[in-house]
């Protein structure tokens, strides 16, 4: 089924970042890039510093050094709700979803950016905001379809087992029909059963949506599956850069596995 | 009703023209219950008809059915028949292997199924297909990339442009269908050996769908919920020959884990489902309740009380003091009329169950609250038409009087046999199968012991081939013993043994939910199912049940020597894909003594401990060993007691 | 037992005003996690304005709006100007800049509007409804029932505008976990702004009800003290918490008054509500709507 997707131009280029918290170094001069509708994966041991990369491109963090181009753009001042705004959704290693609300409230949250109404119109439920409210529904009974959770809809996400808040959040994330999907270990703390469901889920979402996924994962045995191009860090550095295969069959990586001194 | 077509595309066709804009299939999509009128289904089926033959499907031609409950499938239905064609639904959640037999039974050319997992299981049956050319696909989501598979909507529209191009080949086409040419071919589950191909005409299904229709006074504005496999006839019955023959509407469920909700939303007047799912809601609600406030619970048990004592009687519409009347109606308003809502039968005017045995308690607590609940009888080869109860005959342990136009009589040896116009043409390609089933006077043979009761209702007590004997001569059936087990809400299956034996001994599975959840009320941890099922705590849960059944046989004074005297808990879930049981979930007695061979060695050899090793197939198709140390409890059978036997 | 459903209907219809005070805390509690003690501060202050603008000449109608504009700047001044700043500074600390609010918002009132006490007509008589007492021989209280009225409706409207429209969503998704707000791009300051310009508003609402009937003077802000039980009662998180447990102790102060005080010396009106939400904290520490804790091993 890969054979059928087609990567396109660059996307997303990442250019020589360095990032520290105070003195500490959480990574040192990081290139790589991402095409258009490709599935790259990040991956690497614990504290390989994965999650402070996709903070860089989510723009919560902002390195000391280097540049990131999207869309042939070079970015300054990003923040999470300016990404989100250019079209880059994601998704969080530790679930940041409300406990509280409907799995439908959940994912009609991740509309938020294309509901223009205001907040007049909206106490009043007039002009816009009916309609508005009703597209984006639609928008969002699509994805549900789509990710199979027509069940749980009016169910509040904090009594759903981990597996299903997990693809809650991938749902909130794809409503905002993204062009760039972030995925913070999307399957971590999953059964086999779970991890197949959601390797299925992602393939599918690059598939039908032609969106642009970019993953981490320390898991390295799924990534390897569903990725067309895997970047390995290790410490903060690139180790390897490469389609699948050769990854897997390099030296550095493999040591780095295996935990050999540095 | 004479003049009345016999045929199911004339009797769709009668319905577009005689209320063309009564909803005839309803189907919850996006979020949203989608409406189709009898003339826009019609039309739809003409247009999957037409598309079919432009495909290059002829008379005789059987079409493969595969997928959820979904309008499109059951439309596709009409439209082979239109043909003259045989439409063959399949059990949907069957693994690929299990495809390719029936797929080359049936010689099938052409397959609809739902979507993608569907069409992924075709396709790696294809190769084994020889016959297979083409595979419709209704949702389209994930297959664009496919090559050789066709999309439903290019199949309507080519079908309309067909219909353009040739006036007068559907009309003509219709012409040609006969009532005695064969409407459906379903599989049987195959309890014993390959699933068998039962053909049946238009005019058997027909007549069991009316006869059926008119006994319960089904009418347009009836309405049911589709939920159960489309390849059993069950379903066939309910959802497609009473639907097209009373014109009522079905309703598709968004999902199979959506039922619950969608039924609360449809509010259906006439619901059908084996006891499993009786059992299932009954669980979830005793769960819900243990869950709930001090106050509630006692509320909840106050009434229930109420409804056991006259709640079946009020139904049944038996004498009921005023004083239990005016308590029943306030536990009404409190309880039975919210709980009905909860369980989405506010509205139910009929509700069946059939297919397996149900339990006493589960019955009567179903119709004490008001819900009229009844069972039926029937089978593949019979449009599981020939018992029902009628409504003021309601009786737990039996199936019904014989349904009309139906002959019911029990042969010397014991077995049930059937004769009448509901009944199977043969058996596809199994001239054998069938001279064996249907004697010469045209009785078939239902392989179901049974006898009727001082009003005239049928009553079955195993399959006939089951009954038998103990050493010492007295009477067993293992059926009724391990429905006395199943009825308990722990165990979920049960097997007993004794053929030959000097005793009887029982495989226990227990109820996951039900018994997890109560392990969870007493600090029980545990990780899985084995290690659930190992427990101490839960094998002196067992035993308690089966003292409970040892009791119960030991009044009958025919079955008392057949109490359990030996039990394990097993190690495991028996599970169809590991062809333990069948895909409608009836146990594969022979095969299960084959495959645990050293268990029932160990309880018939004073073992007290035995340790096994079993490989299980899990869902993603890898294999693994499951492996344990079973610890097998005696029982203790009580003395045969006369005395409450008439009980 | 007419004596007692008029005893009870008017309490349950008094209940109704306390639920109102309770509902700006709740609404601010939630969004924010705020204990707003200037609640009781902004209904005298939504009062006195309003007073004080039909003083100035405006007509009634116009006063309204007028005194919403004033609330709802309020609300997004007391946003930017006390809260903002805060952010991420211990509950407590925030807590008490509330207090500073409270006592600044007396000051600015009283210098702009005069400390003088002063009635206030909203049109509506406190008289028994005709109607009724024909009919079921009961007095229930004109004023009171428009005022329950008033305020059933302003709890609808804003059950619906939390429900169904995207500022509610977001609303309650602040209110539900802050950090996952934030990390999926809800404007969190805005959200503040709305919630606190949404709070002036109720406590326009409820200075209106209240100042009618009790007249606005500065004791107007103690009516906050009279939410504390409910809040106690019901939860600080929930909103059909605030109005059952407004219900609940409007009523049973007032069938307490009635059936109890004669034996321990009348006025128990004051404290009995503090008496009846300890005994539900004895019971129920979140309240009887509260969110559950849960506590995992």
């Amino acid at each position: 089924m890969s054979a059928a997707r087609t990567a396109g131009d660059v996307m997303l280029k990442v250019d020589d970042i360095s990032l520290a918290f105070g003195g500490v170094k959480a990574l040192t001069d990081i290139s790589f890039d991402v095409r258009e509708h490709e599935v790259r994966a990040i991956i690497g041991p614990n504290g390989a510093g994965k999650s402070s990369m996709l903070n860089v491109i989510n723009g919560v963090y902002h390195p000391q050094k280097g540049t990131i181009t999207f869309r042939g753009v070079q970015r300054s001042g990003m923040n999470p709700h300016r990404a989100a705004t250019q079209g880059i959704a994601r998704t969080f290693q530790n679930i940041a979803l409300f406990k509280g609300m409907s799995v439908l409230d959940n994912i009609m949250t991740g509309r938020n950016l294309k509901m223009k109404a205001t907040f007049l119109e909206q106490a009043l439920w007039i002009g816009r905001a009916r309609n508005e409210e009703l597209a984006n529904r639609a928008k969002v009974e699509e994805v549900i379809d789509f990710l199979e959770i027509q069940h749980i809809r009016r169910t509040p996400v904090g009594r759903l087992p981990y597996g299903l808040q997990k693809r809650v959040e991938l749902a909130r994330a794809l409503a905002a029909e993204p062009t760039l999907l972030l995925l913070d270990e999307p399957m971590a703390g999953m059964n086999v059963e779970e991890k197949q469901d959601m390797c299925r889920f992602i393939l599918d979402v690059n598939e039908q949506y032609g969106t642009t996924i970019v993953l981490i994962e320390h898991d390295m045995g799924v990534v390897m599956d569903i990725s067309d191009r895997v970047v390995v860090l290790d410490y903060g550095r690139k180790i390897g850069d490469g389609v699948p295969d050769d990854v897997r069959r390099s030296q550095a990586v493999i040591d780095a596995y295996l935990g050999i001194a540095h | 009703m004479d003049d009345s077509p016999g045929t199911f595309p004339g009797l769709m066709f009668a319905h577009a023209r005689l209320r063309p804009s009564h909803p005839a299939t309803r189907e919850k999509d996006l979020g949203i219950w989608q409406t189709w009128s009898w003339r826009e289904v019609a039309a739809e089926v003409r247009a999957i008809a037409c598309g079919l033959a432009a495909l290059g499907f002829k008379r005789g031609m059987h079409l493969a059915i595969i997928g959820d409950n979904r309008p499109r499938l059951y439309w596709s239905m009409t439209a082979a028949q239109c043909l003259g064609g045989v439409p063959v639904p399949m059990y949907q959640d069957a693994p690929a292997a299990e495809f390719v037999y029936v797929l080359n039974d049936a010689e099938i050319a052409f397959a609809i199924v739902e979507d993608q997992e569907q069409v992924d299981k075709v396709l790696e049956a294809r190769p084994q297909v020889p016959t297979l050319a083409h595979i419709v696909y209704d949702n389209p989501r994930g297959l664009r990339n496919y090559e050789g598979v066709l999309d439903y909507d290019r199949l309507t529209e080519s079908g309309r442009e067909y219909d353009a191009a040739h006036p007068g080949f559907f009309d003509g086409e219709l012409a040609h269908i006969d009532p005695s040419d064969v409407a459906v071919m379903l599989y049987t589950s195959g309890t014993t050996g390959k699933p068998k191909g039962v053909r049946q005409s238009h005019a058997a299904f027909i007549a069991a769908a009316r006869g059926s229709a008119e006994f319960d006074r089904l009418t347009p504005d009836d309405s049911i919920m589709s939920y159960l496999p489309m390849a059993w006839v069950g379903d066939h019955l309910f959802s497609y020959a009473q639907w097209v023959v009373a014109g009522f509407t079905i309703n598709c469920p968004e999902s199979g884990d959506t039922v619950m909700t969608d039924l609360r939303e449809i509010g259906p007047t006439y619901y059908f489902a084996p006891p499993r799912v009786f059992e299932n809601l009954l669980t979830q609600l005793t769960i819900r309740m243990e869950d709930a406030s001090a106050a509630k619970r006692w509320l909840y048990r106050r009434c229930l009380a109420i409804a056991r004592r006259c709640g079946a009687e009020i139904l049944d519409g038996r004498a009921v003091s005023l004083y239990d009347r005016a308590a029943y109606a306030a536990g009404n308003a409190l309880i039975y009329a919210p709980l009905r809502n909860v369980l989405g039968m506010s509205r139910v005017r009929v509700a069946y169950t059939a297919g397996a045995a149900i339990g006493p308690d589960l019955f009567r607590f179903y119709r004490s609250i008001g819900i009229n609940l009844k069972q039926f009888y029937g089978s593949t080869e019979t449009c599981a038409y020939v018992c029902l109860q009628p409504d003021s005959g309601v009786k737990l342990d039996t199936v019904g009087l014989p349904a009309p136009a139906v002959e019911v009589r029990i042969a010397a040896d014991g077995e049930v046999i059937v004769r009448g116009p509901m009944l199977l043409k043969e058996y596809y390609r199994r001239p054998d199968a069938t001279a064996e089933s249907i004697d010469a006077d045209g009785f078939f043979h239902t392989g179901d012991a049974g006898y009727f009761d001082a009003d005239g209702q049928l009553k079955i007590i195993d399959r006939a081939k089951d009954v038998g004997k103990l050493n010492d001569g007295s009477l067993y059936a293992p059926n009724y013993i391990e429905n006395k087990l199943k009825f308990f809400s722990h165990i979920k299956e049960a097997v007993a043994f004794g053929q030959g034996r000097d005793y009887v001994c029982a495989f226990i599975n227990i109820d996951m939910g039900s018994v997890g959840d109560w392990a969870e009320r007493r600090n029980l941890a545990y990780s899985g199912y084995a290690d659930l099922a190992g427990k101490p705590e839960v094998l002196k849960l067992v035993h308690e049940c089966v003292d409970a059944v040892n009791a119960e046989l030991a009044h009958d004074p025919a079955l008392a020597g057949s109490q359990v005297r030996r039990f394990l808990v097993l190690h495991k879930e028996l599970d169809p894909d590991d062809d333990e049981l069948t895909r409608t979930r009836k146990v594969r007695r022979g095969f299960i003594a084959e495959k645990y061979a050293v268990l029932i060695d160990a309880m018939y050899g004073g073992e007290r401990v035995q340790h096994i090793e079993t490989e299980v197939k899990f869902e993603d198709g890898r294999r693994g060993i499951v492996s344990a140390d079973l610890r097998i409890d005696d029982a203790k059978p009580l003395a045969p007691s006369a005395a409450r036997a008439a009980a | 037992m007419q004596f007692f459903f008029e005893v009870l209907i008017g309490g349950l219809l008094s209940g109704v005003m306390y639920s109102l005070v309770a509902l700006g805390f709740v609404l601010i509690y939630k969004a924010s996690g705020v204990f707003n003690f200037a609640q009781g501060t902004m209904v005298f202050f939504a009062a006195l304005t309003f007073v004080g603008l039909q003083e100035q000449g405006l007509s009634f109608w116009m006063a309204i709006p007028a005194t919403l504009l004033v609330m709802v700047l309020l609300g997004l001044v007391i946003e930017r100007g006390v809260l903002r700043p805060l952010v991420n500074q211990p509950q407590i600390s925030l807590f008490m800049a509330t207090i500073g609010l409270s006592f600044l918002l007396e000051g600015i009132a009283q210098i702009v509007w005069g400390s003088s006490a002063r009635g206030l007509d909203i049109g509506i008589q406190d008289e028994p409804i005709q109607w009724i007492s024909d009919r079921l021989g009961l007095n229930v209280s004109k004023f009171d029932l428009s005022a329950a009225a008033i305020a059933a409706i302003l709890v609808a409207v804003l059950a619906q505008f939390f429900s169904r429209t995207r500022i509610g969503r977001a609303l309650r998704a602040v209110a539900d976990d802050h950090q996952a707000a934030l990390a999926v791009g809800i404007p969190l300051k805005q959200i503040w702004a709305i919630v606190w310009a949404v709070a002036g508003a109720v406590a326009l609402v409820a200075g209106l009800l209240w100042g009618a009937r009790n007249g606005v003077q500065f004791a107007l802000t103690f009516v906050a003290l009279k939410a504390l039980p409910v809040l106690m009662l019901g939860g600080l998180e929930s909103v059909p918490g605030a109005i059952v447990g407004g219900l609940v102790i409007g009523a049973s102060e007032k069938l307490a008054e009635v059936y109890l005080g004669p034996f321990v010396g009348g006025g128990i009106e004051g404290w009995f509500p503090y008496v009846l939400a300890l005994v539900v904290l004895l019971f129920r520490p979140e309240g009887l709507f509260g969110e559950k804790i849960i506590r995992r091993v």
